[in-house]
């Protein structure tokens, strides 16, 4: 049987921030839009953080929105648990794109998230999404504001007993479920496939990713969100709440021997950004940065900088060196005070957060044909003119994808990719030369309200 | 004293063996991993901006570089790979030669034309006298009845008379010490400064002590990281050495001999083991240049092969001599034994107390300095005369 083809205008593949919203801006004008995420759900990394710089505004309030944005827009088709296996170009110079459906195990048209499998669930597996200090079920929704908010079944963790199936209201559970293919046809694809943080582990110095007290950035993220684990700030090794907290800045970042030469932009602000939300969550805890360069550039930034300089974080020159850790798994960090008559000094602090860089998260080339630059993220040639071209026509890239940025930035370039996009079908499209759109003409209605 | 920027002396540093000085953006990564710095010796990353800023006169009044054992740590985790022990590597080199007046020594460092020269030059010092003692004797002037070559056997004695030889050896080194000692005084009117007169002299000798532990056991490399292994090879490179410089230039007579001794005497025992000692230690110094392993071994600087491939050339042709002695071969025991002396003359010549060899005396000298500057900052400050007692 062939596999199920779907036709659309604009094909985008990664469903974070920067995806989302270049599928809402393709489908807003009007372009029928397939965005395909590989998790179980779409909010890329931006619904796990706590709260946004520099507004400081809760992360779940604009991020959920947006999901439910595109899950609800009727140009937009959503294909979640799914990898692309291959893209090769037709004739009539649209790509097709092969797809595989994840089997879930779940019925998503039945499911509705009742949750009751969970509860059944005999089995607890530690949920990357809470950077695996919190747990899920074998079967679970992947998180409380997942979209489409449908349950699945970690099956290489499943032990078959068959528990959820015999709770399940709907009985939609199915352990027969196979891998689908599907085909998607576009005209335009948009890479937004973003990074991932440097691992934790990369520096041996910093304790290898062996000392429990030493956390990346990511997980004081979920510390601090009103979805987190603990829902307090509590240190892991023992859960005793830290009083003495430090950042280590460019602990992943412009750091040669990592590999990792450049500076990953957004380390500085949520780092300052964290501090501020500690000190609202424990508001006796010191507060360290050890900082090479603070680099707040963006609009607003300084001011946020700042602000907390004002709210007591101290703001230390020097790069930490090493970090151990004494009897009661209190990091020490062995450092130079530049700016205090270079004295190399060893601190004992409760809490030790690496404030890790960004690194890419996906080799694009077999698949997608573009070219990679030097720093491993998708290459933009023409950076200065158009911001979203890759080395291969028809093929843009949006967000994290094409280098470090913040959320600020990933929007503004989603924005910029979508018209790219929109301009290009329009230009090369089926219908194309002035009337792009493959949309009928009676669905115009529908787009007045978008 | 003004302080000008000097953009020039990262170019001359980079001729005495610095990369990348450069890229460093003064992290202070380094500094912090190193397990040598202390309150008062913050390094590498305070030299590096003094280097950078070019400020020559602080430099060179600074100990810092010979406190520096090179484990590597610095270079290992540096973020922008400037290499900052390579530049400590490189300011030991520098100071060196700023030591030496002359400028020989500088352009030693820098000039690989000026150190064959050199060579050159000192080597053919022996072939010149015996040309001259054994051209003399042939031409009847008296007093050199000692010289002879004898064909029939060994007789290194009468090729090269012990007492002659020593006198020539001597006579280099009250040349070479009294170069030595200028330089070693001139380290220490830079690094102790007004200092160096007010300190009273019972400091200086109650600490000398210092020096020679040091001198002796490199006991603060053992401070620095985990590889004992090479400390301990450095121990014993320097129990043949001392061997070896002992038994050349205080017992020579006792040392160079015709006569031929049983295995188990106490000549050959000491020879063995010199030889044994010095050509393990500076072989494995060599090949490990070669193979660029360790962070140690990545960069050498010219100056960093001469001193282990002259040590090496006068031990192997040292052995030489000894077998054809042993052998009963006249003409080859002669000819190596003028190579050996070439050898060794040349290695004198070029590296004490503006080489690499200097470090031995540098290095202790500046942990005994800046010792006696700790007792003399410890010790009470002098009863200060009432105001208006003069």
């Amino acid at each position: 049987m062939a596999p199920r083809t779907i036709k659309v205008d604009a094909l985008v593949v990664g469903g974070g921030i920067a995806g989302m919203q270049s599928a809402l801006d393709l489908a807003d004008q009007g372009y029928q839009v397939a965005l395909v995420e590989k998790q179980p759900s779409i909010g890329g990394k931006m619904i796990e953080l706590s709260k946004v710089f520099p507004t400081l505004d809760c992360c779940s309030c604009i991020t959920t929105p947006k999901m439910s944005a595109v899950a609800h827009n009727s140009n937009i088709q959503l294909f979640t648990y799914c990898d692309i296996q291959s893209v090769d170009k037709q004739g009539d110079g649209r790509f097709v794109a092969q797809v595989i459906q994840k089997p879930r195990y779940v019925d998503i048209e039945t499911c509705t998230a009742c949750r009751q499998c969970e509860y059944a669930c005999p089995i607890d597996l530690p949920h990357p999404f809470d950077q695996n200090l919190g747990v899920h079920r074998a079967i679970y929704v992947p998180f409380s504001t997942a979209v489409p908010q449908k349950a699945l079944i970690d099956i290489d963790n499943c032990i078959l007993c068959g528990k959820c199936e015999r709770v399940c209201p709907v009985g939609c559970v199915d352990f027969t479920q196979q891998p689908e293919e599907l085909a998607i046809e576009a005209t335009a694809i948009v890479l937004a496939t973003g990074f991932e943080i440097t691992p934790t582990d990369a520096k041996a110095e910093y304790g290898g990713g062996k000392l429990l007290n030493v956390v990346n950035a990511l997980t004081v993220e979920r510390l601090l969100a009103p979805t987190g684990p603990y829902g307090h700030v509590l240190r892991p090794s023992d859960g005793k709440e830290p009083d003495s907290i430090a950042y280590i800045q460019c602990a992943g970042s412009r750091d040669k021997s990592l590999g990792v030469e450049y500076c990953s932009r957004i380390c500085c602000m949520y780092a300052i950004k964290q501090s501020m939300l500690i000190s609202g969550a424990l508001p006796l805890a010191d507060i360290a940065i050890y900082y090479m360069d603070i680099r707040t550039f963006g609009k607003g930034y300084d001011q946020f900088y700042q602000t907390a300089k004002a709210m007591g974080v101290q703001f230390i020159k020097g790069k930490v060196a090493k970090i151990t850790e004494d009897e009661n798994q209190n990091p020490i960090v062995r450092v130079e005070l530049i700016d205090e008559g270079s004295q190399v000094v060893e601190r004992q602090h409760d809490m030790v957060v690496l404030s890790v860089g960004m690194v890419s998260k996906y080799d694009p080339r077999t698949i997608y044909d573009v070219n990679v630059a030097g720093d491993g993220f998708v290459d933009t040639p023409l950076t200065n003119v158009s911001p979203c071209v890759t080395s291969r026509p028809g093929v843009f890239v949006s967000g994290s994808a094409a280098g470090p940025m913040d959320i600020v930035d990933s929007i503004v370039m989603a924005g910029a990719a979508a018209a790219e996009a929109a301009a290009y079908i329009q230009a090369t499209g089926p219908n194309g030369h002035g009337g792009g759109r493959s949309i009928a003409a009676g669905e115009e209605k529908e787009l007045a309200h978008a | 004293m003004s302080n000008r920027v000097d953009p020039s002396l990262i170019k001359e540093l980079k001729e005495y063996g610095a990369v990348n000085i450069e890229a460093c953006f003064n992290c202070g990564n380094c500094t912090a991993i190193c397990p040598l710095t202390d309150s008062k010796h913050s390094f590498p990353r305070n030299m590096i901006r003094l280097v950078q800023m070019g400020f020559r006169k602080r430099i060179m009044k600074t100990p810092d570089p010979w406190l520096c054992y090179y484990c590597g740590d610095c270079s290992d985790t540096c973020p922008r790979e400037a290499e900052p022990a390579e530049t400590m590597m490189a300011l030991r080199r520098w100071l060196t030669a700023q030591y030496d007046r002359s400028g020989h020594g500088a352009k030693l460092y820098t000039s690989e034309k000026a150190v064959w020269k050199a060579i050159l030059q000192y080597s053919m010092i022996p072939v010149i006298l015996l040309l001259i003692f054994h051209g003399l004797k042939a031409l009847g002037v008296p007093g050199l009845d000692s010289f002879e070559i004898v064909t029939d056997r060994v007789a290194l004695n009468a090729f090269a008379p012990v007492f002659w030889v020593w006198a020539v050896v001597l006579i280099d080194f009250v040349l070479l010490g009294s170069r030595l000692v200028r330089n070693i005084v001139h380290m220490f009117q830079l690094v102790m400064g007004e200092l160096g007169r007010k300190i009273p002299l019972r400091i200086y000798i109650q600490e000398f002590k210092t020096f020679l532990l040091h001198t002796i056991t490199q006991r603060r490399w053992l401070d620095c990281g985990e590889d004992r292994k090479r400390w301990f090879k450095h121990l014993l490179l320097i129990s043949g050495y001392a061997t070896m410089l002992i038994l050349i230039v205080g017992l020579l007579w006792w040392f160079q001999t015709d006569e031929l001794y049983p295995l188990f005497h106490p000549q050959r025992l000491l020879g063995y083991y010199a030889t044994v000692v010095l050509l393990y230690a500076t072989g494995e110094a060599l090949i490990g240049r070669l193979r660029k392993r360790e962070q140690i071994h990545r960069f050498s600087h010219p100056s960093d092969w001469l001193f282990p491939a002259f040590i090496f050339a006068g031990t192997v042709t040292g052995i030489l001599v000894h077998i054809f002695r042993y052998a009963g071969w006249p003409w080859p025991t002669y000819l190596m034994y003028v190579l050996h002396v070439m050898v060794m003359i040349s290695m004198l010549d070029t590296e004490v107390g503006i080489g690499k060899w200097t470090h031995l005396f540098y290095r202790p000298l500046a942990m005994y300095l800046e010792r006696v500057k700790e007792r003399a900052a410890e010790e009470p400050a002098p009863e200060l005369a009432p105001v208006g007692a003069d």
